[in-house]
C-alpha cells in the first residue's frame, strides 16, 4: 500500500471535496462536533471524536424505507416501494477514528454477511471511502487498546492519515482507498513506516492496557448469564438506553408504519434493548421483564455474542462515549471484569 | 465551613451507625465514579460498602427514583432537592414514610461538567475538587475553577439548598439560597411572539434522539406504561418528527407539574445536552403562582392537581 | 380562493354541553358546521394528550366545555378539570401556540342559546387565527416523485 505525504490540510480537503463524491467530515454544531456533509473550509480537526458515533451516516436515527400513495386514479396506490435504494452520490468521510471505523465494520458484518445484505445500510456504507485520522492524543475516557483496537487501527478504514505539521501523512488500506487517491492532486509519495511504528508506540503506551477476556471467551453462554453481579449492578442502572444510543456498534431498530391523508411511509428508527417496549410481546408476556435482564442484555451482546458470531473481535470497541455519558456510571470495563471474574 | 471530606466521613458514619443499629437494610448514596467527574448511585449495606459513601458536586442524578424498588427499609442520602422529591414520592403514595430515613445534606449546588469544558476546553486527565473549587490536571498543566462560576442552572436558582424541614438528620452547613431571579428569563419569554416562542422551543429540542433517558433519570417518572410506550392508539410517531418530539417534551412537562422539584436529573441524563426544564419551568411557575403551591416541601399539603377549591379562578373559561 | 373554514375538534361533556348543543338543534338556532364533535362523560375525563393530539393531525382549534362549577354530575370531575385546562392553557400558550386557537367554556344542556353565543364566538376567533400551520404535523414526504 503507498504512503503519502500532504504538503496542506485545506488543499486536500478540497480536493477530496472536488473528486465527485459528497465530502463527510467533523464540523462543530451546536458547539459539539459531528460527523456531517460539509464544505472543506469549515471542516475541524481539532477533535478528540465526534459526540455521536459515526453510524448515523449510514444508519439514520430515522429513515423511510418505502412509500405509497392512496391516489386511487393510479394503477399503483397503495403499492409499498422502496425509497433511497438508487445509486447515490457516494461519500468520502474524512476523519473517522480508528475505534468508529472498526465500530462501523461490526455493524457492517451484522448487516450484509453471506446470509442477509440490508440494502438501507449497502447503498450508503458499501461505495464510500472512509478515511481515518489517527488519534496522537487520546481523551481521559478511550479504551482501544483495551478490547483489541490501537489509535492508529486500520480495520475498517480505506486510508489513515495523521496530522503532521500544516499537513498529513497518509496510508492506502485498500484496493478501494488506492484507487480514490491515486488521481487526488496535492499528494506526493514518502516513506511514512518508521514515523508511524513508532508514534505507534508511543500512543498506545498512553492507553489502557488490554482487558482479560479469556475466561468469557471459554464460558458457556448460560454460565456468564447467570452471574450474580448483573443484579448488583442493574441496581443503579436506570434502563435510559444512552449508551446504546451513542454506541457505535449498537444498531437495533425498530419499524414503524406512519399515514396521512395522502399516503403513508414505513420508517426504521433507532431502538434499544434498555427498554421495555423493545421485546414485550403481543400477549403482554415479555421475555426481559426487568431491567437487569435488558441491561444484561447489552453486556452480552457487546461482550460475548459479537465475539462469538465475528471471530473473537469485542462488540465494545473502546470509544468510551457510553462511559463519558452514562448518568449513574455504568463503565463497561468494570462489567466486562466482573463477567470474566464470574 | 465543613470541607467534603467531613461530610463525606459524617455520611459514612451516619450509613454505619444505621446499619448496625438495623434500623435500615441499606444506605442510598454516591460513590466516587470510574471516570473523573462523575459520581455514581450506591448502596451501601455492608461496613465496606459505607466506607465508599462520599460526597461529591458531581452528584447529579436524583437518587429517589430509586427508592420505590426496596421494599424493607432504607436510608437515602439527600440535597435539598432529592429530599422534595423523597417527599413527593410519600405524598403520592410510592413509599412509605415509615419506611424511610433521610440523611439530609446542605448542598451548594452541584456542578455542569458542559460549563467547565466550555470554560478549559484542553484534555484533562484527573478531576479533583473541594468545597468551593474544581481542580483540572492536564498533561502539563493545572487549572482551577470556582464552583460557583459554574453551577448548573436548577442549582444558581435552587431555594431549597438544605432539607432541614423533611430530613431525620442533617449533614453539612445550613446552605442559603442564592440571589437570582429563578423567572427573568420565563418574563423575558412571555413577551415574544407565538411564531417566536414556537421557533425558541422547536429549536430548543433540536437533536433530541427520543432516547427517552429523561424520562428514565426522573423520579416522578413511574408510570407502569408511559404514553410514549402506548400502541393501541399510539399517541406519538417514534422518528424524530418535529411535532412529535415537541408534543412528547410538552406532555412529559405536563405530567410533571406540580412535581418537577428542578432536580436537574432529567438535563443531566440527557445525552443531547437538551435544556429540557425550559418545559417544566412554565408550569412551575404557573404552578406557584396559581395555587401558591411548591413541590415536596411538606408532607401534608396534597398536590395540587389531586385536589381543588370551589373558588379557583379561570377567566379564560367562557 | 374560498373564505378558509377553519377545522374545530370539540370534547362536549355528555351531561351539559352535549345537551346544550341538541337543545340548540331542536330549538332551531343556527350555529356554524365547523365542529367534529367528542363526546366525554365529564371533561375530567379530558386528557390533554387528546388537545395536543387534535393540533398535531392537523385541527385549526380546540373547544372543550362542560358542566358549570358545582354542577358537575360526578361531584367535583369539572372542578379537577379546571385545574388541568389553567395548565394546559398556560402551557400551550407559552409554547407558542395561538391562544386564539384554544377555547374552554361551561355550558349547562339548558343555555341552548349560551351555545349558540359561543360557537359562533369560538369559529370566529379561530377563523381570525387562519390555517393552523406551525402546530401540526407536516405531511409525510413520501419521496416517490424520484421512484418512477
Amino acid at each position: 500500500m503507498t504512503e503519502y505525504i500532504v504538503k496542506d490540510k485545506l488543499t486536500f480537503l478540497r480536493a477530496l471535496a472536488s473528486s465527485g463524491y459528497n465530502l463527510i467530515a467533523p464540523i462543530s454544531m451546536k458547539n459539539k462536533i459531528q460527523m456531517a456533509p460539509t464544505d472543506p473550509d469549515k471542516v475541524d480537526l481539532d477533535y478528540l471524536n465526534t459526540f455521536l458515533s459515526p453510524k448515523s451516516l449510514f444508519f439514520p436515527q430515522t429513515e423511510k424505507m418505502m412509500a405509497f400513495h392512496k391516489d386511487l386514479t393510479k394503477s399503483d396506490a397503495f403499492v409499498y416501494k422502496p425509497l433511497g435504494l438508487d445509486q447515490v452520490k457516494p461519500s468520502v468521510i474524512f476523519g473517522l477514528r480508528p475505534c468508529d471505523a472498526k465500530g462501523l465494520s461490526v455493524i457492517d458484518k451484522i448487516f450484509q454477511n453471506n446470509r442477509f445484505t440490508d440494502p438501507y445500510w449497502n447503498t450508503k456504507y458499501e461505495p464510500s471511502v472512509k478515511i481515518g485520522l489517527a488519534c496522537l492524543n487520546p481523551g481521559p475516557n478511550c479504551f482501544c487498546t483495551a478490547v483489541g483496537g490501537s489509535p492508529f487501527g486500520e480495520i475498517g478504514l480505506d486510508a489513515i492519515t495523521l496530522v503532521r505539521g500544516n499537513g498529513f501523512g497518509l496510508k492506502t488500506l485498500s484496493a478501494k482507498g488506492e484507487e480514490f487517491l491515486k488521481n487526488t492532486s496535492g499528494l506526493e509519495i514518502g516513506d511514512l513506516t518508521g514515523e508511524i511504528a513508532d508514534l505507534k508506540k508511543k500512543v498506545e503506551a498512553s492507553l489502557p492496557l488490554p482487558l482479560d477476556l479469556s475466561k468469557v471467551q471459554g464460558a458457556t453462554i448460560l454460565s456468564i448469564f447467570n452471574q450474580p453481579h448483573w443484579k448488583t449492578t442493574a441496581d443503579r442502572c436506570l434502563n435510559c438506553g444512552t449508551c446504546t444510543f451513542v454506541c457505535p456498534t449498537c444498531h437495533c431498530f425498530d419499524i414503524q408504519d406512519e399515514q396521512d391523508e395522502e399516503g403513508g411511509v414505513r420508517i426504521r428508527n433507532w431502538d434499544t434493548c434498555m427498554s421495555w417496549l423493545y421485546t414485550v410481546h403481543g400477549t403482554g408476556h415479555n421475555p426481559r421483564p426487568t431491567k437487569t435482564e435488558r441491561m444484561r442484555q447489552r453486556f452480552m451482546h457487546k461482550i460475548k455474542y459479537i465475539p462469538m458470531k465475528q471471530d473473537g473481535t469485542c462488540g465494545c470497541i473502546g470509544c468510551g462515549r457510553c462511559v463519558q455519558l452514562c448518568p449513574v456510571n455504568i463503565d463497561i470495563r468494570e462489567v466486562a471484569k466482573q463477567m470474566n471474574q464470574g | 465551613m465543613m470541607s467534603l471530606e467531613e461530610i463525606s466521613q459524617k455520611i459514612q458514619a451516619s450509613a454505619k451507625r444505621l446499619l448496625t443499629e438495623g434500623k435500615v437494610e441499606v444506605v442510598i448514596g454516591y460513590r466516587r465514579g470510574s471516570i473523573p467527574m462523575m459520581a455514581a448511585p450506591h448502596f451501601a449495606r455492608t461496613e465496606d460498602d459505607c466506607n465508599q459513601l462520599i460526597w461529591t458536586s458531581f452528584a447529579r442524578t436524583n437518587l429517589a427514583g430509586y427508592l420505590s424498588k426496596f421494599s424493607g427499609k432504607v436510608a437515602i442520602v439527600a440535597k435539598g432537592c432529592d429530599a422534595r422529591s423523597v417527599v413527593g414520592q410519600v405524598v403520592e403514595n410510592q413509599i412509605l414514610r415509615e419506611n424511610l430515613y433521610i440523611i439530609g445534606v446542605g448542598c451548594l449546588g452541584m456542578v455542569d461538567t458542559e460549563l467547565i469544558q466550555a470554560k478549559e476546553p484542553r484534555l484533562y486527565r484527573e478531576v479533583t475538587e473541594d468545597i468551593t473549587t474544581i481542580k483540572l490536571f492536564g498533561a502539563d498543566w493545572n487549572t482551577n475553577i470556582v464552583k460557583e462560576e459554574v453551577l448548573r442552572r436548577n442549582c444558581k436558582t435552587c431555594l431549597s439548598r438544605t432539607p432541614k424541614e423533611t430530613a431525620d438528620e442533617l449533614i453539612g452547613d445550613e446552605v442559603q439560597p442564592l440571589p437570582n431571579d429563578n423567572w427573568a428569563d420565563l418574563k423575558a419569554l412571555a413577551t415574544k411572539s407565538p411564531q417566536d416562542k414556537l421557533v425558541y422551543f422547536k429549536n430548543l429540542i433540536q437533536g433530541c434522539l427520543r432516547c427517552y433517558a429523561c424520562r428514565q433519570a426522573c423520579p416522578l417518572c413511574y408510570c407502569p406504561v408511559c404514553f410514549v410506550d402506548e400502541t393501541q392508539p399510539q399517541w406519538l410517531g417514534k422518528s424524530n418528527d418535529e411535532m412529535d418530539t415537541l408534543t412528547f417534551h410538552i406532555l412529559r412537562a405536563f405530567h410533571c407539574s406540580g412535581r418537577c422539584t428542578s432536580c436537574g436529573s432529567c438535563e443531566a441524563a440527557c445525552p443531547m445536552d437538551i435544556k429540557l426544564r425550559e418545559f417544566n419551568r412554565i408550569l412551575e411557575e404557573e404552578v406557584q403562582k396559581e395555587w401558591n403551591y411548591v413541590p415536596g416541601l411538606s408532607w401534608e399539603q396534597k398536590p395540587p392537581l389531586t385536589t381543588y377549591r370551589p373558588d379557583d379562578e379561570a377567566d379564560f373559561i367562557k | 380562493m374560498s373564505e378558509f373554514e377553519p377545522k374545530i375538534v370539540a370534547f362536549f361533556c355528555n351531561w351539559c354541553t352535549y345537551g346544550a348543543a341538541d337543545l340548540a338543534g331542536v330549538s332551531r338556532l343556527d350555529y356554524p358546521p365547523n365542529f367534529r364533535v367528542v363526546r366525554l362523560p365529564c371533561t375530567g375525563r379530558l386528557n390533554p394528550k387528546y388537545v395536543l393530539e387534535a393540533f398535531k393531525r392537523g385541527a385549526d382549534g380546540v373547544w372543550i366545555s362542560g358542566c358549570h362549577p358545582g354542577d358537575c354530575h360526578y361531584i367535583a370531575g369539572n372542578y379537577h378539570a379546571r385545574r388541568k385546562f389553567t395548565l394546559l392553557y398556560h402551557m400551550i400558550e407559552a409554547i407558542g401556540l395561538d391562544p386564539g386557537r384554544l377555547h374552554f367554556s361551561w355550558i349547562s344542556s339548558a343555555e341552548a342559546t349560551k351555545f349558540q353565543e359561543v360557537a359562533c364566538d369560538v369559529v370566529e376567533k379561530v377563523r381570525v387565527s387562519g390555517p393552523n400551520q406551525s402546530f401540526r404535523k407536516a405531511k409525510l414526504d413520501l419521496g416517490l416523485a424520484e421512484v418512477a
